[in-house]
């Protein structure tokens, strides 16, 4: 990782930190201290956002520790969040274990289920192994609505509302603080594997997976793990949404899902875990903001009305495209954009650096 | 490096979609209105019905507003379109009942089921066009009302139709049905809810056959249903996918009858199915807006003064502006009473509704603490000479224990 000038480290400790400079440490700061402050000053409309923000960032990790990190594209996402929803609900309705029990065995089972079906991709790479999980996705599918015995079929499976100290969970004040502390351990998480030895593992095999191997990395058992892993935090999302809603269906876990999450870290930007967290809030709060300002013309102008909801429709499908173009590398990159222009500001450009070098 | 003009740009963007996101934030309704929330699906898969179902509660409330509104007060209907989506619907769910919506008019299974709890907990008397069974049991669902037929008692009235049917052309034996279903808990309910123990108490025979979501053909399924022997086929689905299987069972040479429930015995079904929807039955708990009902005077009226074709809009036009008019009537007794406007008041309001008289749309609407399902009727029709046309009155379900 490259230093910004300037910057020092006299012990191996500062080196190493995940926030190396002052700066960086006063922006997270900052940031934590809004998470905090927030849910006091936010109306239920905004912790619901909050909160589905929250669990769509988990999901959008672990799909990103496989496709992002370690190059393998994955279209069953939707699926694998199935698994950890009817996992979590079932392991507490048949079994009776505590909520926070059940949400674990769900991360595990969805570990399993994700490492079974990553393993065409010892032979599958590229387009081939993204059918090879589209096939999962429509086989989950197909198991979760057809195994009427254990799933209930197509009828919703009713999980007991998570309960701790006496007060229900899934209110939305409550879930909040649920829902941020996993997704900021598995930020934390996974901002340290990629310091692993596994972890850069992950990405030399998805750089070229031959040199890989050639340096001693074990390119199939890395792509099971790389799988194992992804699948336990995408679990981790399904499960959180069992115990947030109450309520699991099928329809909440369609191919759709998994389209929704890979142009979340698409736009977000791949193998970046702050991308994960940016194109899940804008996947979440687009459609938000452009029903808003929807309403708002609503008033104004009624005739525009009538065919407002298909604008709504292609106005998000452009967004996603003007930003594939304008910004291939996502919101990530984005954001150094802005920090970097900040990084000299009220100057046009450092000395010595040509302007738009 | 990217220029600062660019940077800036970006900018500009994201503050204009913050403060567009910011328009959620909440003020309560005044004194001054009752406001109503509702999603609608006017763009997502079932957009075909959707629209018509949408266009007649705003109707409605235009045609109330029109005549001074609920107890001196306007209505103000709080709607978006939500693509079907559940996620979508729980954010606007959460954002008009923050903007002081006091009732709600949701549409789709899904996003009715993942709402149940939340409901309950806000006290926000729900409608659906979702009509699952046991979401009319307070019990499971304490706000939700359903204000048609629910699927299962549906499917009973077709079952009794059909075995009076098949004794009327002589059949021997019990009746062979082929139930063809949406592969959803939207298809599947009238079975599993009431529909089996029926079946099997009045000796009729039922084969399930599931319609795959986003199916173009069913040949396959009526291939199997040929060799059956089944004679009377049943379609839970809506019309588009329902058009296609009856198209499909004609180009077969199949004779069975064809009976639709609510979401495809419309004017849709015949339009996409055209020559094949000859002699197709149909279970309707609200007829067409064109029928020859008293109570539908106020509907037609209202669709003449603004020029419209009434002929034009399905039964979902109907289906529409009664569920809110019936919510409309709770909203009055809920303000006859004094007491200020609550999800509370207007729940305890509809409770009060015994045999409420709709013109002879439905059958009369009764709502009590320990059921909330307001109508167990409804009449068949048959499509002839591209036209529905009324084969009997109501019929209402037997009582399953």
């Amino acid at each position: 990782m490259a230093l910004d000038c300037g910057v020092f480290h006299s012990t191996y400790e500062s080196d190493m930190g995940l926030r190396r400079t002052p700066v960086e440490r006063a922006r997270m700061a900052l940031f934590v201290g809004f998470l905090l402050v927030f849910p006091w000053l936010a109306t239920p409309y905004w912790l619901n956002l909050a909160n589905q923000i929250a669990i769509a960032t988990i999901g959008a990790i672990g799909l990103n520790i496989l496709v992002g990190y370690t190059g393998q594209v994955s279209l069953g996402q939707g699926a694998f969040m199935a698994v950890g929803a009817y996992g979590a609900g079932l392991f507490t309705l048949e079994f009776g274990l505590p909520w926070g029990v059940s949400i674990a065995a769900a991360c595990v089972l969805t570990a399993v289920v994700g490492t079974f079906f990553g393993l065409p991709s010892l032979r599958l790479k590229g387009l081939y192994l993204a059918i090879a999980t589209l096939a999962a996705q429509e086989i989950i599918e197909w198991v979760v609505t057809h195994w009427t015995a254990v799933t209930g079929g197509t009828e919703a499976l009713v999980v007991p509302a998570p309960r701790m100290f006496g007060t229900r969970l899934n209110s939305d004040f409550a879930f909040y603080w649920l829902a941020v502390t996993l997704a900021g351990a598995t930020a934390l998480f996974t901002a340290n594997l990629f310091r692993s030895r596994q972890g850069r593992a992950f990405v030399a095999v998805r750089d070229q997976d031959i040199a890989a191997s050639v340096i001693g990395v074990d390119v199939f058992r890395t792509k099971l793990v790389a799988f194992a892993t992804s699948s336990f935090f995408v679990g981790l999302a399904g499960a959180l949404i069992a115990y947030y809603r109450t309520i699991v269906t099928w329809e909440r876990f369609t191919l759709e899902t998994s389209i929704l999450y890979l142009a979340m870290i698409i736009v977000g930007g791949l193998g970046t875990i702050r991308g994960s967290f940016f194109g899940a809030a804008l996947i979440t709060l687009l459609p938000a903001a452009i029903t808003n300002l929807g309403r708002a013309l609503q008033d104004a102008a009624p005739a525009v009305a009538v065919q407002l909801p298909n604008v709504q429709q292609a106005a998000f499908g452009l967004v996603i495209i003007l930003f594939l173009i304008f910004e291939p590398e996502g919101l990530s990159k984005l954001w150094r954009n802005v920090k970097d222009y900040f990084d000299v500001w009220p100057f046009a450009y450092r000395r010595g650096e040509s302007r738009g070098g | 490096m990217r220029s600062p003009r660019t940077t800036r740009g970006w900018r500009i963007c994201f503050s204009l979609a913050f403060l567009a996101a910011c328009g959620g934030g909440g003020e309560d309704a005044g004194d001054d209105v009752i406001r109503i929330g509702a999603i609608f699906d006017l763009t997502g898969p079932t957009a075909d019905i959707g629209t018509d179902y949408a266009d007649a509660v705003r109707g409605w409330v235009e045609w109330t507003n029109g005549r001074g509104g609920i107890a001196g007060r306007q209505i103000d209907l709080v709607f978006q379109d939500y693509a079907y989506s559940v996620d979508r619907a729980e954010q606007l769910y959460s954002q008009f009942v923050q903007e002081g919506a006091i009732v709600f008019m949701g549409w789709g299974t899904g996003d009715t089921e993942a709402l149940v709890p939340r409901v309950a907990d806000d006290r926000i008397p729900f409608s659906s066009a979702s009509l699952s069974h046991r979401l009319g049991d307070p019990a499971e669902a304490p706000y939700n009302f359903l204000t048609a037929t629910s699927y299962s008692q549906q499917f009973l009235v077709a079952l009794d139709w059909i075995a009076a049917d098949h004794a009327e052309k002589g059949g021997s034996g019990g009746a062979g049905v082929a139930l063809l279903h949406h592969a959803s808990p939207f298809g599947l309910s009238p079975w599993t809810q009431l529909g089996e123990e029926y079946a099997s108490r009045i000796g009729v025979d039922v084969e399930l056959y599931e319609m795959p979501r986003g199916a173009t053909d069913f040949t396959a399924e009526m291939t199997r249903i040929r060799q059956s022997g089944a004679g009377y086929i049943v379609i839970q689905n809506t019309s588009a996918p329902a058009s296609v299987a009856v198209r499909n069972a004609r180009s077969l040479g199949l004779d069975a009858t064809i009976v639709c429930l609510n979401w495809c015995s419309n004017a849709l079904l015949v339009e996409l199915a055209g020559e094949a929807a000859e002699g197709v039955i149909g279970g309707m708990p609200y007829p067409p807006p064109d029928a020859d009902v008293a109570g539908l005077a106020d509907l037609g009226a209202f669709l003449e003064a603004r020029g419209e074709d009434v002929s034009a809009r399905t039964n979902a036009y109907t289906q529409g502006w009664f569920t809110a008019e019936i919510f409309g009537e709770g909203l009055r007794r809920a303000a006859a009473t004094g007491e200020p406007l609550t999800g509370e008041s207007v729940r305890a309001a509809l409770e009060t509704l015994t045999d409420f008289e709709t013109g002879g749309v439905t059958v009369p609407i009764t709502f009590s603490a320990d059921d909330h399902r307001g109508s167990n009727g409804m009449r068949i029709y048959r499509v002839e000479g591209g036209q529905w046309r009324p084969v009997t009155d109501f019929m209402t379900a037997p009582a399953v224990p």
